[in-house]
């Protein structure tokens, strides 16, 4: 396939990074020193130029495009470049990226000509609301319309011996579950029966929804459900989660030190009790009992203040922190500085984005562990070799089918059930083997 | 128009005074126009007279007096531009109310015998007409001509009418209800800008108004026709229809209501309830159909469920007490509580007469009052509704002092500088009651009127509140006539000010106004 993509920032690398490999790239950016960095790592074509010009594009060669992607950090340049894309490349596919979640309004209203518009803070808000579904979680994706998980877990020292030390065929594998890999260390396994759970892994589930919530119970024994959230800073992104999670019936706090955006954020949103406030005073926390909150996530712009007013909280008693990582060695670096979870919004984008690159059967994937797996959602074939067998009797080859969605239900099968032609599975793979996967089914 | 032709018509435009900040020839050529059609409003009391072969001069001479002052004042600042702004609407409001009452009270001291044509006693007798509230100083009704006594209902309507645009148009304007707290305002087609607008929703609620009125006319005069109520004429049905929608009070009945049947209670209760409620939410629900909205209104909420607790309330000590039974004590109950809440003073029954305890209850209906946007005078609910909820906040903000909470009223954060008019509005309005009841007192106690503490309080509320009624002898049944000329003109006082929900005449007191 031929990609066509504007803005080489973050997030630009990142959809670089994950699809190079299969497709013909062409990257095309305002500023030569991004571009070097990406040709140096990367396979790709190059091109210095402007999106928001017409002629920049078609000379940069758009109308072959079969999937233009505008990922500037700039709302206005993707828009432009959006509505050029589909004057230009009738044929392609056009999808921007966007910051502003009246955009997304917009598009659904069908009054943007773009076929797909990706938000980040949208995004953004979903994994955490997906994070603070299962509370043991590292990262969750949901497939399916909701029905089907995957989440990745790390497997504490708490965790119930049910599970852990006993080899997966006598565990106590909670219902409609399936354990995909488990991680040790740099090694991925697909698990066999004889395979053991040891404290220090992390393991990968594909099961309902229900069935997630019993492993977070199993994994980390002591971590309820959330009620309610502190979330401090309320800009976009912040405000965005705040009415994710609002909407899920979770009591929201918000934390904001302008008493303007404050004031503008109370209006809007009548659920959310607003504080003016730094969040780093510790009369305040402690008047406020922030500490008994069920989670923090830690919204603002600065990433330093984040990683402090984290371990702040964290002093002050809060058990659950998830923290917003503008740049991608924060993750690391919250992670080191004891936040549970990090979400970097750019890299939640991305992952929407490559969605859109796969082969048209493929209806989502997610990436785990910093790109190196891929979970596929994936139509069968009607010529498909794995059609009429039996799940015992499939082939092993590096991937693992943990769903079957079968007339808009989700199954989870068992060893003597059979796919049919039109089913829609949910694979775990290599990133590597991703295409291959692919093909094969 | 360009900024500069804007300046330069400003240059031109003649200023007769350096210092003054208010456009005083403006106002008077808008108040002389407002004459020259008010004068017009004879003719119907004239219909009546010649009706019933009465006298027409008093009312001829009070209109040719009114019409032709209003020509003369409107003739003398014809070349005045019209700069009516914020700052003029003020003086107009205040000015127009007072000139109002003034030509109300006309036809009284031609023909209004011994009980009407001591000017101070006309003059309480319209401003009580023309505010809607409802204070007389009659006390033989029966002596009466019947166009003087349809003039006075027929005041009330006319002051309803304004009262339509003053709440809807004026007021919101000059930032004194708020235009949020009118969040209802009548939606239309957007006409060239603002004041086109506020011309369809006035035209429209008097189209409303004047629908209700005679819908209660019809329905009041049927039950005359039917042999329902005998007593119940299509002049009486005319008569009380003229004064329940602008919640006035005016009855041509010594003893109120209480002279009709109880089927005529219960409709005139209907129409009270429809005239206490705000105008623009009730032609949503009865015109354009949209009942959902009225029953989501906060303000309608609040102002149904005080009239069901007011009401059972009343009715619960009115049958305990032993003063009505049943049906009787569920009417009475509800009528007064709705006629006291409505600021409109009707009566079934002389409340006057009462337990201390029945007193109290009714005293302290008298600050409610009606819903904003309406006829209805007092503090209204809606300012009680958003006075609550800033005490609210201001507890959870004591215990949590970074916490930002916007209020809300149906469901939009209503701006603060409202709710500081607001608390403004309550201290300067509990400041003109106690002020009032204190000269009511003083002066009834030295020349030894018989108006005790209570009655004294409740005189002074029931006029700023454009109740009507109050207790003692001047009860429901009773007459002010009995009041020294201070407390007169006091209530006259306090009935203006609360009628224009006080800050506009406040306003006009101090300094800044005035001076540039």
């Amino acid at each position: 396939m031929k990609i066509f993509l504007i803005g080489a920032g973050q997030v630009g690398f990142a959809i670089v990074e994950a699809l190079h490999a299969d497709h013909a790239i062409t990257v095309l950016d305002t500023e030569p020193s991004r571009l070097a960095a990406l040709s140096e790592r990367y396979d790709v074509v190059t091109v210095e130029g402007d999106g928001t010009s017409r002629q920049d594009l078609v000379r940069a060669g758009v109308r072959d495009a079969d999937l233009v992607i505008a990922c500037t950090s700039r709302d206005e340049v993707n828009l432009v470049t959006g509505m050029f894309a589909r004057a230009e490349a009738r044929k392609a596919t056009a999808v921007i990226r966007t910051s502003n979640v009246e955009y997304v309004e917009l598009w659904r209203a069908g009054e943007l000509d773009v076929d797909f518009v990706v938000c980040s803070e949208l995004e953004t808000a979903h994994a955490i609301s997906r994070i603070i579904g299962v509370p043991a979680a590292r990262q969750t994706d949901v497939f399916a319309e909701g029905q089907v998980q995957i989440v990745e877990f790390e497997v504490a020292d708490g965790a119930s011996p049910d599970m852990v030390g006993v080899p997966l065929r006598e565990a106590k594998i909670p219902a409609d579950s399936k354990v995909a890999a488990i991680i040790r260390g740099d090694r991925m396994l697909l698990p066999g029966g004889d395979e053991r759970i040891e404290p220090g892994d992390r393991i990968v589930v594909i099961g309902s929804p229900q069935a997630a919530q019993a492993w977070s119970a199993l994994l980390a024994p002591g971590e309820e459900t959330v009620r309610d959230a502190v979330i401090y800073g309320a800009g976009r992104v912040g405000t965005a989660i705040a009415h994710v999670l609002i909407e899920q019936g979770i009591g929201v706090r918000l934390i904001e030190s302008s008493l303007e955006r404050a004031r503008a954020v109370a209006e809007s949103l009548p659920g959310a009790r607003v504080y003016h406030a730094t969040g780093v005073d510790p009369d305040f926390l402690e008047r406020e009992r922030i500490g008994q909150a069920g989670v923090a996530i830690f919204a603002m712009r600065d990433d330093a203040k984040n990683l402090y007013a984290a371990s702040l909280a964290k002093v002050h008693g809060v058990q659950f922190t998830i923290g917003i990582a503008h740049e991608p060695i924060s993750v690391t670096a919250f992670e080191q500085g004891g936040i549970d979870v990090s979400v970097n919004p750019r890299m939640v984008t991305a992952e929407e984005i490559i969605r859109f690159a796969h082969d048209p059967r493929t209806q989502q994937v997610a990436l785990l562990e910093g790109n190196r797996y891929e979970v596929l959602d994936v139509t069968l074939k009607d010529t498909s070799e794995y059609i009429g067998k039996r799940f015992k009797d499939m082939p092993v080859r590096g991937a693992l089918i943990g769903a079957v969605v079968r007339n808009g239900a989700a199954l989870f099968p068992h060893r003597d059930d059979v796919l049919q032609a039109g089913d829609r599975v949910i694979v775990f793979t290599e990133a590597a083997d991703a295409p291959r996967v692919v093909k094969a089914l | 128009m360009s900024p500069d032709a804007r300046n330069a018509r400003r240059r031109q435009s003649p200023r007769r005074s350096t210092w003054l900040a208010v456009d005083v020839a403006a106002v008077v050529n808008l108040v002389g126009t407002l004459g020259k059609y008010l004068g017009l409003a004879v003719l119907l009391p004239i219909a009546v007279a010649l009706w019933y072969g009465e006298s027409v001069w008093p009312f001829l001479v009070a209109g040719a007096l009114t019409s032709g002052l209003g020509l003369a004042l409107e003739r003398a600042t014809a070349n005045a531009a019209a700069r009516v702004g914020m700052r003029e609407g003020f003086l107009v409001v205040a000015v127009t109310w007072l000139l109002a009452a003034g030509f109300a009270s006309l036809p009284y001291l031609f023909a209004g015998g011994a009980q009407l044509s001591h000017p101070i006693d006309a003059y309480f007798e319209g401003m009580s007409g023309f505010t809607t509230t409802g204070a007389t100083v009659v006390t033989d009704f029966e002596a009466l001509p019947r166009s003087i006594a349809m003039w006075r209902q027929f005041t009330q309507w006319l002051g309803g009418m304004g009262i339509i645009v003053l709440a809807i148009a004026v007021l919101p304007r000059l930032r004194v209800g708020g235009r949020q707290l009118l969040e209802t305002e009548l939606p239309g087609p957007e006409i060239a800008g603002f004041s086109e607008r506020i011309r369809s929703t006035a035209r429209r609620l008097w189209v409303l108004y004047v629908g209700l009125t005679a819908l209660e006319t019809l329905a009041l005069a049927s039950l005359g026709w039917l042999g329902i109520d005998d007593r119940m004429t299509e002049y009486e049905a005319l008569a009380h229809a003229f004064t329940t929608m602008p919640s006035g009070g005016f009855s041509t009945q010594a003893t109120s209501i209480q002279a009709f049947s109880a089927a005529a209670q219960w409709i005139i209760v209907v129409f009270m309830l429809l005239a206490g409620a705000n105008f623009a939410l009730v032609y949503r629900g009865l015109v354009r159909l949209q009942p959902r909205i009225v029953v989501r209104d906060e303000e309608f909420r609040l102002y149904v469920a005080l009239l069901l607790v007011a009401s059972v309330t009343l009715t619960v000590q009115v049958w305990s007490y032993g003063f009505e039974e049943g049906e009787a004590a569920l009417r009475a109950g509800v009528f007064q509580t709705v006629s006291i809440v409505t600021t409109t003073g009707y009566a079934t029954a002389d409340f006057a007469t009462w337990s201390t305890l029945l007193l109290l209850s009714i005293f302290a209906l008298m600050f409610v009052g009606g819903s904003a946007g309406s006829t209805s005078g007092g503090i209204k609910v809606v300012r009680h509704l958003l006075v609550g909820r800033v005490l609210r906040r201001e507890l959870d903000q004591t215990v949590s002092p970074e916490l930002v909470m916007p209020i809300r009223l149906n469901g939009v954060a209503v701006d603060e500088r409202t709710l500081r008019a607001i608390a403004a509005f309550i201290l300067l309005y509990i400041g003109f009651w106690a002020v009032g009841a204190a000269a009511i007192a003083l002066e009834s106690a030295l020349g030894s009127v018989d108006v005790g503490t209570l009655d004294a309080l409740a005189i002074s509320a029931s006029a700023v509140g454009n109740v009507g009624p109050a207790f003692g002898i001047t009860g429901p049944m009773g007459s002010y006539e009995p009041l020294g000329d201070v407390s007169k003109v006091t209530m006259v006082a306090l009935m203006w000010a609360g009628r224009l929900e006080i800050i506009p005449v406040v306003v006009l007191l101090t300094r800044h106004y005035w001076r540039l």
